[in-house]
């Protein structure tokens, strides 16, 4: 602790003097007197024309928020988020329409309710598989939303369009109701935003953008995460689309589900700066005022298209983080001018897991039951032709440190993923404390006592070495997302956790930050963060210094001696050795051997096929 | 009877053309991993280009692909080398939003050009059809659909009998030891994106003849072409092919047998049918995700 107070101090530099005239506070007053200023304009001009461009920028605004959602924290490219402001149109504009005697305000919240319901079924089309098919399916989605608008003339008037009934309030207030009905939507919607980022839901979100499969094997639940975002990224947006069709007083298919207003949601996503609070609505009402100056001034059409394509082409090469992020880390540079980082500095001497009161007891050994904690059976897995595993079979005692070892490519890492589901093993049982797990999705798998580290390790780049460790998450439960993303036990449970590591003074720092030894170190107080039962460490060893090793060996006997089970893969033969007790050997995919290390050291069965696969493998590699 | 053989026959040659611009887009996707969403507006301008040829010059648009697909396949590596390659590394959704709005650029160009009234290319054979066993073959279809097969065999033989082909399977597979083998990956990559683009050019010049366009066409282009890559496995060239003769069967008989204004959901339809049942795709597989970390 005393060895981690001065550098915790150079990298809060202002603690302690904060004024008012720091980068947050002068941020807070923008905000306000921007909020002020956006309520009092109609009562202080009636502008009708700059009236309209707050009023379609606040729509945009809501739009653009909604997408930072799923775009900006959970990083999944939405081509299709402007047919949910079209949905909420439509939805009002259908049900106005047959009831006539009924005032449209009615049917706002109705029109966030189906925009919610269908990105709900969109979401489980789209989200239960990962990567670049989402941003195919959103445009897919407004397009063919669009061709039922324009074909299911019963429901839609087809082509034609659909008028809304007119306000029936005062002309002299024309606009106040779309107005002010708009900033409490987008009001409604920024605090959504807010709540979700420093909730377990926004954290779980960020690390499926960094790393999804990493976030799986540390217990976050993917598909549900990602289509409760989906669903929440379009529920205000409804609402709003829904002001938009009333405000028109006339929605067609062309205009309410033109990709056009799509791109303009991303555009102002990017140009704001995504996963910020302010950026998307920031760029929401630079990107109108861009848009009725192109429309208005230059002619609109082709322009317009320039000025979307060309903006969008810029934005991405030359400002990929946005207008907000940019401009905070051009202030945290200035301030931080002349400071020493922290990246450089000694790791912590490590602490004691015995100072370690909320998770770990020591464990009576004569108690642990002799019996397999984990245990895999008849395990395959082939990558076309080349059967990686091959039928491997062998058991993790409980309470033992045991060593998987092997020549390169025998299968070790790939059956570490096979036991933590990072990939799906074509045949064989994985059991894990007399449970059989190998139907089980990464996370319920973590949740139920696996902890993994990666070969070459996967933290969360952009998140702070302590967000990195607190993101794993013991248990699932749908209530559990709307914690608090850091509660104090817990972010004590992953200081003392760092501390033991020796990692804590870096707790502040950008994980992709760190030395590769470094976060090696971060990796392992991750994993503890879900307090394993068994823990698979995959070359603990590998690519750090020696003091660093003998750390690492220390750290896992004593880990041990508080019951935790261990499988270790290593190449470094005195490590292991020293350390292991059962050993299996594996090759070509299946075990071979298992005994203590002298056995194995004087098996003559693997000392020839470490030899006998190399030659082999030098054998073929001459004839494809 | 006659009239399903006829549509049949109809929806393959289709798939034909389909097969050639979708070619394009998986041998990106594949190689690069980069989704081009400006396929289908180079697409709609090798056709603006080849009308111009036709209707300036009086050449004979299926002769005109021999100039609209190198012209095209230059823009191709142009676009490479100047947008494409500065973001190499960003995450795909990157690459996503660039395309797309290159693909808005080139929408506005098409429309400060040649405007955006309906356009057509009508050749002297537009309107004849061949008569066969009772079957009625339009001559552009039948023309169109064997030059794209010739085209796209052409692709075909580069990617498997070439140094070329070999180098880009390579590069596709594993970049960095490409490179430790002398394959230049930069330049591989941006004689990639130009071929796959000429491809969507000899496409263009093709379609032209067949359906009038507006440069808001290549929405509905890059949507079609999507849907098949998808339906196909993305990346797989193989796929793509099959998946594009699915695609045009499909489209043909949908605007044969239920009705022509309900032929354009098909696309999408698609994508949602087969990302739900096979994300993967009909040829596709699944990518080792552990082995290309490093």
């Amino acid at each position: 602790m005393t060895a981690t107070t001065d550098t915790a101090e150079q990298s809060a530099p202002t603690e302690g003097k904060r004024s008012f005239l720091e980068p947050i506070w002068i941020g807070r007053a923008i905000a306000l007197v921007a909020g002020v200023l956006l309520l009092a304009y109609p009562v202080l001009s009636d502008d009708i024309y700059y009236q309209n461009m707050i009023i379609l920028s606040l729509i945009f605004a809501v739009g653009t928020s909604g997408l930072n959602i799923i775009s900006g924290f959970a990083g999944y490219i939405s081509l299709g988020q402007g047919a949910f402001l079209g949905l909420g149109g439509y939805t009002v504009g259908v049900l106005a329409a047959r009831n006539e005697d009924v005032t449209v305000w009615w049917w706002i919240p109705a029109a966030g309710v189906v925009a919610g319901l269908v990105a709900l079924v969109l979401g489980f089309v789209s989200l239960r598989s990962r990567g670049p098919a989402f941003v195919i399916i959103t445009v897919a989605f407004l397009f063919l939303v669009q061709v039922i608008a324009v074909n299911w003339v019963s429901l839609t008037n087809g082509t034609a369009g659909l008028t809304l009934p007119l306000p029936t309030w005062d002309r002299d207030i024309m606009n106040w109701p779309f107005y002010y009905v708009l900033c409490a939507i987008l009001g409604a919607q920024l605090l959504m935003t807010w709540w979700i980022r420093r909730t377990k839901l926004g954290m779980g979100l960020i690390a499926i953008r960094e790393d999804e499969t990493k976030a799986a094997t540390i217990g976050i639940n993917l598909p549900v995460q990602k289509i409760t975002a989906f669903v929440m990224s379009t529920f205000f947006v409804g609402m709003a689309g829904g002001v938009y069709g009333y405000y028109l007083t006339f929605i067609d298919p062309r205009g309410m589900f033109s990709i056009l207003l799509s791109v303009q949601l991303v555009l102002s996503l990017l140009i704001g700066g995504k996963a910020t609070l302010w950026g998307p609505v920031i760029g929401a009402f630079l990107i109108e005022y861009l848009n009725e100056y192109a429309n208005n001034d230059l002619g609109g059409g082709n322009v317009r298209l320039f000025l979307f394509g060309g903006l969008l082409v810029v934005v991405v090469i030359f400002l990929p983080k946005g207008i907000l992020p940019a401009i905070e880390s051009l202030l945290m540079r200035r301030r931080t001018a002349g400071k020493a980082g922290l990246v450089g500095a000694r790791i912590g001497s490590g602490g004691s897991l015995a100072s370690i009161t909320d998770r770990v007891q020591l464990v009576d050994r004569s108690q642990i039951p002799d019996r397999p904690l984990l245990e895999v059976k008849d395990l395959r897995k082939a990558f076309g032709g080349v059967q990686a595993v091959d039928g491997a079979s062998f058991a993790v005692p409980e309470g033992s440190i045991t060593g998987l070892i092997g020549p390169n490519g025998s299968g070790k890492t790939t059956i570490f993923n096979l036991i933590d589901n990072t990939i799906a093993a074509d045949s064989g049982e994985i059991w894990l404390a007399g449970e059989r797990i190998d139907r089980l999705p990464s996370w319920s798998r973590a949740h139920r006592g696996l902890g993994r580290t990666f070969q070459l390790t996967r933290l969360f780049g952009e998140m702070t070495v302590l967000e990195n460790v607190v993101a794993a998450q013991r248990s699932f439960s749908v209530a559990g997302l709307g914690k608090v993303a850091v509660s104090g036990a817990e972010g004590r449970a992953a200081e003392e956790l760092l501390e033991y590591v020796g990692m804590r003074a870096f707790r502040d720092q950008k994980a992709h930050a760190l030395s590769y030894g470094q976060q090696k170190l971060v990796e392992l107080a991750q994993i503890l963060m879900l307090d394993p039962k068994v823990i698979l460490l995959d070359e603990p060893a590998g690519g750090i210094n020696p003091v660093l090793i003998d750390r690492m060996s220390e750290m896992i006997r004593e880990l041990n001696s508080y019951g935790k089970t261990f499988l270790i893969v290593e190449h470094n033969m005195p490590f292991i050795l020293g350390l292991c007790d059962p050993i299996h050997v594996l090759a070509r995919g299946k075990r071979m051997a298992t005994g203590d290390a002298h056995e194995i050291q004087n098996d003559p069965a693997v000392i020839d096929a470490y030899l006998g696969d190399d030659f082999q493998l030098e054998e073929k590699a001459g004839t494809p | 009877m006659t009239e399903f053989l006829q549509n049949l026959l109809l929806g393959i040659l289709l798939g034909g053309v389909y097969a050639l611009a979708a070619g394009g887009l998986t041998l990106i996707f594949g190689v690069m991993r980069v989704i081009n969403i400006a396929h289908g507006a180079f697409l709609v301008l090798a056709s603006f280009i080849t009308y111009t040829l036709w209707d300036v010059l009086g050449i004979d648009p299926l002769l005109a692909i021999l100039i609209t697909t190198p012209v095209i396949g230059a823009l191709g590596w142009v676009t490479y080398k100047v947008l494409v390659a500065p973001i190499r590394t960003a995450p795909m959704a990157s690459t996503v939003l660039l395309t797309f709005g290159l693909a808005l650029v080139v929408e506005g160009a098409m429309g400060e050009i040649w405007g955006n009234n309906s356009t057509a290319i009508r050749p002297s054979y537009g309107d004849e059809s061949f008569a066969f066993a009772g079957l009625y073959l339009p001559k552009a279809q039948l023309y169109g659909g064997l030059v794209a097969v010739l085209v796209l065999v052409a692709l075909w033989a580069i990617l498997t009998k070439t140094w070329l082909g070999r180098a880009i399977r390579a590069a596709a597979i594993n970049p960095s030891s490409a490179e430790l083998v002398g394959i230049k990956v930069t330049s591989v990559a941006a004689l990639v994106f130009a071929l796959g683009i000429a491809a969507a050019g000899a496409g263009g010049a093709i379609t032209g003849i067949l359906y009038p366009f507006v440069p808001g066409s290549h929405y509905q282009w890059i949507a079609r072409l999507l849907a098949i890559v998808v339906l196909g496995g993305m990346g797989s060239l193989n796929g793509a092919v099959l998946g594009a003769l699915l695609f045009g069967v499909a489209e043909t008989m949908t605007s044969a047998y239920v009705s022509p204004s309900w032929a354009t959901a098909v696309p999408y339809a698609i994508v949602f049918a087969v990302l739900l049942v096979r994300p993967q795709g009909l040829l596709g597989t699944r990518m080792r995700e552990d082995a290309v970390m490093a």
